[in-house]
């Protein structure tokens, strides 16, 4: 139509019947972990069946977590293959194992999501960081992080 | 003896296709070529052939069409084309589709269902890019990963194999080896894809990363290629052109822990890892220390050190060091030559085959100028310790 060409979106998620109070929760920048109404174990993401206790109706609830977290592993994605994310190369993506009383003996619960700090931010593995959120439509948020250590 | 099938079945011939980027024919037509070239090899009309086993993975996350015939050949598919009235056809569902394949053939021969059973793989190379997607939406499991920007295989092994460089301090000079080494052996085999094209250290190391720490040169290669195999019994086999390669056991890997779609976390691997090679030894009746030929899975250069930590040929956290300094150089006396085969860095991604291929050809005494004196029993590895599996060969057949 004219010589401008919108960027293209970034992808979002289709929610479903076990997602949608994930991200009911994460549009309003609440990170949520689904829990087992039977055992009362919080996983992500969650499944038809529980891990923990294997019960076949566990009925989750989107449950509020703080979202903190350590760094378990990290990679910079020099090339995207998704739609939206060239003008944002590089990127960092951190795989993060979420702490807090409400996980303490507990299997562990492990998200990835780009670190927002940019590629020349001080990263180790066990670094803190904290949930953030990305606006990538006007109603769509999804997890992403930062690191935890300032501020 | 025991009383479970280990080495009642023997593969008696193969074929292999040139692997190349695009073939110049439709994929089904390279895979009759090279299943008929594989009963020709073993003695046997495809008349004989009664049984047909294979895996359809194509493992591009670009969302290609699959369209059987042209970018996979299922087993119906090469049945339909070679004996229309087979007593057993079947696929295998999952990642580790040799040792997977292999043990669903060496079943129906071991029961009866069939005499001769064709294992074959038959990989493509999708026009376009491999990977990349337009999708505007992800629904199912990939919306808790695709959203966020973590999408596609690279990721995943760059992940999975930065927590080891953070746990274990492994360098890229030490993965260069691995590379090095890889395209070394695929640069002498005549149907490789790199054939006459070895790697440089130096170009290893000058090579951009696309996802920290891999570079393109730690992944294989899309190609069109195809192999097949040919098993029957111990006893058929023994009056066959070429000396049997029996199967003493298998194991295929899994189930982990669940995770994210495409999620690896080290420690999730390698547990489910020990588990598989438990029932490696178990299956076969034999350990490692028995083994005279191992043969790494490469897909990704990392999983050499994850599939050599699995199995015990060293610590874990010390295969990195294990490589180093001709430790897998098949060209030293000392070198433990974990590539020969090439593996898919070296050939192309086959999926696997080159390693069963290198063990075929080793205890069959038929790998011409790569042939190593003394393989009595081999070791091949396929896909990651965690989700594919593993097969062990022996030259002589069960004692009854
Ligand atoms: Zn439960």
């Amino acid at each position: 139509m004219t010589a401008e060409h919108p960027l293209p979106h970034r992808p979002v998620p289709v929610p479903d019947e076990l997602s949608a109070a994930f991200w009911e929760a994460a549009a309003r920048h609440v990170l949520t972990l689904a829990k087992c109404s039977v055992c009362g174990t919080l996983t992500h993401p969650p499944d038809v069946v529980c891990d923990t206790c294997g019960s076949t109706d566990p009925r989750f609830t989107a449950t509020p977590v703080d979202g903190r977290g350590v760094v378990r592993s990290w990679t910079v994605v020099r090339q995207s293959f998704l739609p939206g994310f060239a003008e944002l190369l590089p990127l960092v993506l951190v795989d993060v194992e979420l702490v807090g009383p409400e996980l303490d003996g507990q299997p562990d619960v492990r998200l990835v999501g780009r670190l927002l700090d940019g590629v020349d931010a001080p990263l180790a593995a066990g670094s803190a960081v904290r949930v953030a959120f990305e606006q990538v439509r006007g109603d769509v948020a999804v997890p992403a992080f930062e690191l935890a250590g300032a501020s | 003896m025991s009383m479970r099938g280990r080495d009642r079945v023997a593969i008696v011939g193969y074929a292999q296709s040139p692997v190349v980027r695009s073939a110049d024919r439709p994929l089904g037509a390279l895979a009759v070529d090279t299943a008929r070239a594989a009963i020709a090899d073993a003695g046997l009309e495809p008349a004989q052939v009664d049984g047909f086993v294979g895996a359809t993975l194509l493992p591009s996350s670009g969302g290609h069409a699959v369209t059987d015939g042209v970018s996979v050949v299922s087993a119906d598919w090469l049945a339909a084309r070679l004996n229309p009235n087979p007593r057993y056809a079947a696929g295998f569902q999952g990642l580790g589709q040799i040792p997977g394949s292999m043990a669903m053939a060496v079943n129906a021969v071991a029961t009866g269902a069939a005499d001769h059973v064709l294992v074959h793989r038959a990989l493509h190379n999708p026009r376009g890019s491999y990977h990349a997607t337009s999708a505007s939406e992800f629904g199912g499991p990939m919306q808790w990963t695709a959203p966020q920007g973590f999408f596609g295989p690279l990721a995943m092994i760059a992940l999975t194999y930065n927590e080891y460089v953070q746990r274990y301090g492994a360098s890229r000079e030490a993965l260069a080896e691995v590379v090095v080494e890889a395209r070394k052996n695929g640069a002498r085999l005549p149907w490789s894809y790199w054939s006459g094209r070895p790697l440089t250290t130096e170009q290893y190391l000058a090579e951009p990363m696309l996802d920290d720490p891999i570079c393109r040169f730690d992944c294989d290669i899309p190609v069109d290629g195809v192999a097949a195999f040919v098993l029957t019994t111990a006893e058929r086999a023994r009056d066959l052109p070429h000396r049997p390669v029996h199967v003493s056991g298998y194991a295929t890997g899994g189930p982990p822990k669940r995770r994210l779609p495409a999620h690896w976390p080290l420690d999730d691997l390698m547990a489910a890892g020990a588990g598989m090679a438990e029932r490696l030894w178990a299956s076969a009746g034999m350990g490692l220390d028995e083994i005279d030929l191992l043969q790494v899975y490469d897909g990704f250069s990392p999983l050499v050190y994850l599939w050599l930590e699995a199995l015990g040929r060293c610590p874990v956290g010390e295969a990195h060091r294990y490589v180093r300094d001709g430790g897998i150089d098949s060209d030293s006396a000392d070198g433990d030559p974990v590539l020969l085969s090439g593996g898919s860095l070296g050939n192309g991604r086959m999926h696997g085959v080159p390693q069963l291929l290198e063990c075929y050809l080793q205890v069959a005494g038929r790998a011409g100028e790569r042939q190593r004196e003394g393989v009595e029993t081999a070791l091949s590895c396929h896909s990651s310790p965690h989700l594919g599996g593993a097969l062990i060969y022996s030259a002589e057949a069960h004692q009854w």
